[in-house]
């Protein structure tokens, strides 16, 4: 998979947004240069919906806040079959929606 | 500053509207006309709070269009849209217009149809206020933000679902006082939680929230009247005046939040709006909260300042905030019940709290209510407008 998912680090104070900011949360710096996000990490929160916007034909989808390692947080697909909140996954990269313009990549979250 | 007054309030009942948009706005804003009395004074300004029109029903510029309507010209005219938070934003809007002294009576009006789209498409319109690149594309819509929130909250404070169906089973009763509300279906313990039938009853919408947790679509429109202190005092009208008005921004992304179960925004707004106010939480006879979901009901009671942090549910279960309680929350029957036409609700909360302050709540008065508080939340309170009412003897 060539698709990446990326957060953005402050090059002047080093702290990473996900998603960019135009001006540093932290420093108020200006400049920031694209983070690929991959790693392991802990379930935050987690929820099945059943209320889904358009684009999904799926029944219900597992949404997840992950804490990845490092302090970055993350929200994304959880692909676990067992889910719980402190649970342990890892980070991938794949379709998370089908509009009509062509599928969008984006993090899901698999169990360690 | 002026002050400014709160002279007239009306709405339409809300739910499903067989007119279209502008005429939907001009039953809100001519019942409140007809309620503020103005004779001969003019209104000077016109504004409207709306959050879809240019989507759901393919019209932009609303507040031209209700000016037309009403027959209003030359007065000045412009729309709000800020969320869900749409309808309080325009009544701030309009507060300053008065008390800069550009305005002396100035029409906001809340109007959302919601309806004209089937409900795919009314929670992918709603949805579409998260965040674009790390939230939305996810999949995620409002209900999901409030299940990932709900179930953080729930797990920390030991809130059960126990407490959020209570909040739902007040928030139907209070309703069914209310002409004006929604939803008219009387709730219990049993049909939504404990009987067998109840999986059936109040399917999962974003665990650990249900049906019963959710607030339904609805189309509705509410306005109020403004007042300069002249005007007011020129019609004799009962003094309502608008004490105070705080708001605040959160991050955009909930996952940004150093704690996501802290409502900061609410926080900040309501530590705002009661500064300004010259009044404290514990000085309010009535509020009005923005729960789109139940948990929220509970949350944002606590971050406005009534209750402790982790308390709220308690003071739900020992009854606190029923109608006879000593904070009735959502006499109205709040968005769980009266419903939310998302652009109306903020102007909706400010016309309940204002016939309480008149007393002319009936079925589902408060006692003696002389200050009130309302909170709306939008976003996934990343945009938070509070307002404090308070009613002033002539």
């Amino acid at each position: 998979m060539s698709e990446k998912v990326y957060a953005f680090r402050c090059t002047t104070c080093g702290t990473v947004s996900y998603p960019k900011h135009v001006i540093c949360p932290k420093c108020r710096g200006e400049t920031f240069e694209p983070m690929e996000i991959a790693g392991e990490g802990a379930v935050l929160t987690y929820t099945d919906v059943y209320a889904l916007a358009v684009d999904y034909e799926t029944r219900y989808l597992r949404l997840a806040i992950v804490e990845l390692d490092g302090g970055l947080r993350v929200t994304g697909q959880l692909l676990d079959e067992d889910p719980k909140v402190g649970g342990r996954v890892r980070t991938t990269v794949g379709v998370v929606r089908e509009p009509a313009g062509g599928p969008i990549h984006g993090l899901q979250f698999v169990p360690v | 500053m002026r002050p400014v007054y709160v002279i007239g309030a009306g709405m339409t009942r809300f739910g499903r509207s067989e007119v279209p948009l502008v005429d939907l706005a001009g039953a809100a804003a001519l019942a409140a006309l007809h309620h503020a009395n103005l004779g001969k004074i003019p209104v000077d300004t016109v504004i409207v709070a709306n959050m879809g029109a240019g989507r759901v029903n393919r019209q932009v510029a609303v507040a031209s269009a209700l000016v037309d309507r009403l027959s209003l010209w030359p007065a000045a005219a412009d729309s709000v849209e800020n969320g869900p938070a749409s309808g309080a934003s325009a009544v701030k809007v309009g507060y300053q217009a008065i008390a800069s002294g550009m305005a002396d009576v100035v029409l906001v009006t809340g109007v959302e149809m919601m309806r004209a789209v089937d409900g795919l498409e009314a929670t992918d319109f709603v949805a579409s206020m998260s965040q674009p690149e790390v939230e939305y594309i996810y999949g995620v819509t409002l209900p999901s933000l409030a299940g990932l929130f709900a179930r953080l909250f729930m797990e920390r404070y030991g809130v059960e679902r126990r407490h959020l169906a209570l909040v739902a089973i007040k928030n139907h009763d209070n309703a069914m006082k209310n002409p004006y509300a929604h939803i008219h279906q009387p709730i219990t313990m049993e049909g939504i939680l404990t009987a067998p039938e109840a999986v059936v009853n109040n399917p999962p919408v974003a665990e650990p929230l249900h049906m019963f947790d959710c607030c339904p679509v609805s189309d509705g429109s509410a306005a109020v009247v403004l007042a300069s202190e002249e005007v007011a005092a020129k019609l004799g009208a009962p003094r309502v005046l608008v004490a105070g008005i705080g708001q605040a921004t959160d991050t955009h992304a909930v996952h940004e939040r150093p704690d996501p179960t802290d409502l900061k925004a609410v926080r900040l707004a309501s530590a705002a709006a009661f500064d300004r106010a010259g009044q404290k939480p514990s000085e309010i006879d009535v509020a009005e909260l923005h729960d789109a979901f139940t948990i929220l009901e509970i949350a944002e009671s606590e971050a406005a300042g009534f209750f402790k942090v982790g308390q709220a549910h308690r003071a739900v279960e020992r009854g606190e905030t029923k109608l006879t309680g000593k904070l009735p929350i959502n006499p109205s029957g709040g968005l769980k019940a009266k419903g939310h036409p998302v652009g109306a609700t903020g102007v909706a909360q400010l016309v309940e709290l204002t016939w309480q302050l008149r007393g002319e709540a009936s079925g589902r008065q408060v006692a003696k209510a002389k200050t009130a508080f309302a909170c709306n939340f939008g976003g996934f309170g990343n945009n938070v407008v509070a307002t404090v009412l308070r009613k002033e003897e002539r």
